[in-house]
């Protein structure tokens, strides 16, 4: 007997594990450097020991190198955090400049290894809402996706959060090859799920190639 | 004679460390940062091992082993990574990976897979001289 999936906890799921793999990665990484500059540290001493020179501007960029390793596997982890604790709350205030520069981050690997630029321009004010931080992550994610294999030759995506007298909208530019057809493709079921759950809408503009996704000010309040 | 090995990772800092301490250790080591730049390289050196990361920007390390296989099939192949899965590893062997490590890597264990890869490339070369000699020989019937 099989069930039935629920979809958005599926996506959900989903999105959490791709995350989850590419930040494991990115600590592999970083740990592969320390125990490599660790190992380096080994092979000094040992021939100190034996009278051989030492070249101090060598452990100092050795020492430098260990120490932004730890920096930056500490901000993966930071990360890591802000993303679990987001599903604390099902209607949190969230400031979505803070929101998508957790994205962008958490995204790196995934857009950098589809050789696709993500920046964002970020509004000067926080533009802040009261919605499902988990929700609105995971659609960032689907849209990304999505939008990486329509951002044609340029291979540029640019994000923008702005401020609206209903809430707030995010505008996702960049997108050349955006068709209604590739767009009516793009609503599967967990993100028609995501945005209604959201109270959210998703519009195309082919003449802009771009998408914009809008969002409620308080998603705890009957939708307008 | 000394080991002639291929460092290909996109971690720069990575790339300079592990190239001091195999350098150390009395092999030549040459260093990639990206899958085009390996690529070029192994067009213009002959390497006893290619020491490659799985998951690079543009070019993945899979995608690279194959073309690095399609224009050398003897070349000795050990993959590097920190993002291995079973699947990934299957495919690299289906690929002709000779090894897959994982990251972190003990740096004597690689320095035995590059000795291995060295032994295997030389037993590979002279069954080719081999095979060669033996053509002749048929074919000119002395």
């Amino acid at each position: 007997m099989t069930h039935p999936l629920d979809p958005i906890g599926e996506a959900g799921l989903r999105f959490y594990s791709k995350v989850s793999a590419s930040i494991s990665h990115e600590i592999r990484n970083s740990l592969a450097v320390i125990n490599e500059s660790a190992g380096y540290l080994e092979d000094v001493t040992r021939m100190a020991k034996k009278g051989g020179n030492v070249d101090m501007n060598r452990l100092e960029t050795l020492a430098g190198s260990m120490l932004k390793q730890v920096q930056r596997a500490n901000t993966i982890v930071k990360n890591m955090n802000r993303l679990a604790h987001s599903l604390d709350d099902p209607a949190a205030r969230t400031d979505l400049n803070t929101l998508l520069e957790l994205m962008l981050h958490l995204s790196e690997r995934t857009t950098v290894t589809r050789g696709v630029k993500v920046s964002a321009a970020f509004s000067e004010p926080p533009v802040i809402i009261t919605t499902h931080p988990f929700f609105v992550e995971n659609l960032i994610w689907l849209i990304l996706d999505f939008a990486m294999d329509i951002s044609g030759d340029e291979k540029t995506i640019e994000l923008q959060p702005v401020k609206t007298a209903s809430g707030a909208k995010i505008n996702f530019a960049g997108l050349d090859q955006l068709t209604q057809n590739a767009f009516e493709n793009f609503q599967t079921e967990p993100v028609t799920l995501m945005l209604c759950a959201l109270k959210s809408t998703l519009q195309p503009d082919e003449k802009k190639g771009m998408i914009t996704l809008n969002l409620p000010e308080n998603i705890s309040q009957p939708a307008q | 004679m000394t080991d002639k090995v291929l460092i290909v990772d996109d971690e720069q800092d990575f790339l300079n460390i592990i190239s001091d301490r195999l350098t150390a250790r009395d092999m030549n080591v040459t260093t990639a940062a990206s899958a085009k730049d390996a690529l070029e390289q192994i067009d213009k050196e002959s390497y006893d091992a290619v020491v490659l990361d799985l998951m690079m920007p543009e070019m993945d390390g899979l995608e690279t082993l194959k073309i690095m296989k399609e224009k050398n099939p003897d070349l000795q192949v050990i993959l590097l990574t920190g993002h291995a899965t079973v699947e990934k590893g299957i495919e690299a062997m289906k690929l002709g990976a000779m090894d897959l490590l994982e990251k972190p890597a003990d740096l004597s264990t690689i320095v035995e897979r590059i000795k291995h890869a060295k032994a295997e490339k030389i037993i590979l070369v002279e069954k080719k001289s081999e095979e060669r000699i033996r053509d002749i020989l048929t074919r000119k019937g002395w």
